[in-house]
């Protein structure tokens, strides 16, 4: 396997938010990542550059395999070989990650491949994104820019050191439609003219279910269903997952409520005995309470973590208490 | 009633030739909400900026309730920021990377209201509640939270002065669909209750349509289609909604 994530556990001040999370990519494959807001997707993909913030976060367990060799074991100037050059990563918060003091032009050269004609290749990256504009406009830096042009400078310096894992989180936040297209197209051919492996992070359950090969439903830290997106949309085992895909609004829609799923998000210091939707989950029974259900195997690739998967599966929909 | 009126709007950023807004006009009603979509770089966020004089202009006036922002006094400007706020489209922005986040709200009540502690501390809760944070997010730094937790405290920190109009530049950008929905609910129902009037940039065009009651169409700086949602929606005019509208039906 490519990359490999075992039993991995992270925490923040002594609590716990990643409780044990196995995903696995293959060479070449997208695997999308989804989930309700703060339940442990970035820190997902941080682990994996072992990029958890310094004196407060830190990995309590687990192994990332990446070509079998574990990063999490590997030595600063070891790690350095694989970040920024086969691992790249797009973050969440552009403004965040450039560098404020350097101009866009002075990033792009710094993660380009020494030997190459540099200004050929900041040029073809630029266009590649659709930032044609900045190509003259080499004194440019990352406030000067628009949110959306931000994220796509951040995208074309994780694309031009041809990395073979790609982490892009919720790469796609501030781009129009139009826009959005054009850079997912790009990055699914490079996935497919080279074989690039990425881990998809995003909350636009559209364009992961329709890019992604595999998608993983976190919950709470878990990872509760996982398996091929036509699976998860059409025929959802876990009820959270139901109810993402019933709030993901039609674009008829009219001045009515949105539909979201009922409760709220637990806290990661009072998570629930047992399953850790049971407060929110409408099939739920007694037995849910008792002991947090393992993610149990439903057919080829999917996998659920909930007693009733079984039934939801077959029947759609289900009585609970 | 006119609440907002823009005219001849125009600002070009010192080294960039191309304006990035260009001779604009717009105008908002009491109680509507308005959307604004358009292509990444062609002036949103530099609009509401303006209106706020977070940035400089060239060009043009700002009407507010009749009195012209861009000339108000700074005294003047204060009493307005409370019943304008924006919400950032970089919540990194708007949050002090080195105050906590119970302690950014309120402050708000501090200087707007001058709240004694306790009252001040019930009321920070209440907000965070608001955006479906609980009370122990109140000692966290912004550095402690989620990005989509993060987005919420920007909408928190908006409601606190109890405005009448709201930027919202790109407002639920990172919240999952499910949490997206009850702040689109929380931003409607506060609308309805207290006739709040939005300035609501999205890219999102789904979340556009069913929320806004009018909707402007910009590219480089400049408005190139404004209507009401549903006609603009379905019958659109200029090619860059028809080439917006075209790419959400192939998906
Ligand atoms: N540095 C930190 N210190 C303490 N808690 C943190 C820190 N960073 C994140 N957290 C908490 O850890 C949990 C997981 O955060 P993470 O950023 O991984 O969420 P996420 O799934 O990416 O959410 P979002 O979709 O909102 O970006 C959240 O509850 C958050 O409040
Ligand atoms: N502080 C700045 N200095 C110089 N140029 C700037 C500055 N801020 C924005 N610009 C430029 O002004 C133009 C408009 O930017 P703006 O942020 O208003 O776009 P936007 O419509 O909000 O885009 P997005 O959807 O990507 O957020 C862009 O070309 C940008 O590069
Ligand atoms: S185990 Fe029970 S409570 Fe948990 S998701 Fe399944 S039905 Fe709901
Ligand atoms: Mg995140
Ligand atoms: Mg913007």
């Amino acid at each position: 396997m490519f990359l490999r994530i075992e039993g991995l556990r992270v925490k923040y001040n002594d609590i716990e938010v990643v409780r044990g999370v196995d995903l696995e990519i293959g060479k070449g494959e997208c695997i999308g990542l989804v989930g309700e807001s703060g339940c442990g997707k970035t820190t997902v993909g941080l682990s994996i550059t072992r990029l958890i913030p310094g004196h407060k976060g830190r990995i309590s367990s687990g192994r990332i395999l990446f070509e079998g060799k574990n990063l999490l074991v590997l030595s600063p100037e070891e790690l350095r070989k694989y970040r920024g050059s086969r691992i790249s990563y797009v973050f969440q918060e552009p403004l965040s990650s450039l560098n404020p003091v350097f101009t866009i032009h002075e990033q792009l050269k710094e993660v380009l491949p020494k030997d190459d004609d540099v200004e050929g290749s900041i040029s073809e990256a630029l266009k590649s994104v659709g930032l044609k504009e900045l190509i003259d406009r080499k004194k440019v830096y990352p406030h000067e820019l628009s949110g959306g042009m931000q994220q796509r400078a951040m995208i074309a310096m994780a694309i031009v050191s041809k990395p073979d894992l790609l982490i892009l989180d919720e790469p796609t936040t501030a781009l129009d439609v139009t826009v959005q297209k054009k850079i997912l197209e790009l990055v699914m051919e490079l996935k497919k003219n080279l074989g690039l492996s990425i881990l998809f992070i995003s909350h636009d359950l559209r364009t992961v279910f329709e890019l992604a090969d595999g998608v993983g439903v976190m919950y709470a830290g878990r990872i509760v269903e996982q398996g091929p997106a036509k699976t998860l949309m059409s025929r959802p085992g876990h009820p959270y997952t139901r109810g993402l895909v019933n709030s993901i609004p039609s674009i008829e829609h009219r001045k009515e409520r949105f539909n979201a799923i009922e409760g709220r998000t637990p806290l990661f210091s009072e998570l629930p005995e047992g399953c850790k939707f049971y407060p929110r989950c409408k099939f739920r029974i007694k037995p849910c309470r008792e002991k947090e259900p393992f993610l149990g195997k439903f057919s080829d690739g999917h996998y659920s973590r909930c007693i009733r998967s079984k039934e939801l599966i077959a029947h759609g929909t289900i009585k609970g208490i | 009633m006119e609440l907002l009126k823009v005219s001849n709007l125009t600002k070009i950023y010192p080294k960039h030739k191309v304006a990035a807004i260009d001779n604009m006009d717009l105008s908002i009603d009491k109680g509507e909400i308005f959307g604004l979509v358009g292509e990444s770089g062609c002036g949103k966020s530099t609009l509401a900026k303006s209106i706020l004089r977070l940035t400089d202009v060239q060009r043009g006036s700002i009407l507010y309730k009749g009195d012209d922002l861009l000339k108000a006094a700074a005294r003047k400007m204060q009493g307005i920021r409370k019943e304008i706020q924006i919400i950032f489209q970089d919540p990194y922005l708007s949050l002090d990377p080195r105050v906590k986040i119970g302690s950014a709200l309120e402050e708000v009540f501090l200087i707007h209201y001058n709240y004694p502690g306790p009252k001040r501390r019930k009321k920070a809760a209440e907000l965070l509640d608001m955006v479906g944070l609980g009370k122990s997010y109140f000692n966290r730094l912004p550095s402690e939270l989620s990005g989509g937790e993060k987005q919420r405290v920007g909408i928190a920190r908006a409601l606190a002065t109890g405005p009448e109009f709201i930027i919202c530049d790109e407002p639920v950008s990172s919240l999952d669909i499910s949490i997206q929905a009850q702040i689109l609910n929380l931003l409607m129902d506060l609308q309805e209750q207290k006739a709040l009037t939005y300035l609501f940039i999205s890219h999102d065009l789904g979340v556009v349509a069913s929320i806004c009651d009018r909707v402007a169409v910009m590219q480089s700086g400049r408005i190139v289609e404004i209507g009401l949602c549903e006609e603009v929606f379905r019958n659109p005019q200029h090619s860059y909604t028809k080439k917006l509208l075209d790419s959400i039906s192939l998906t």
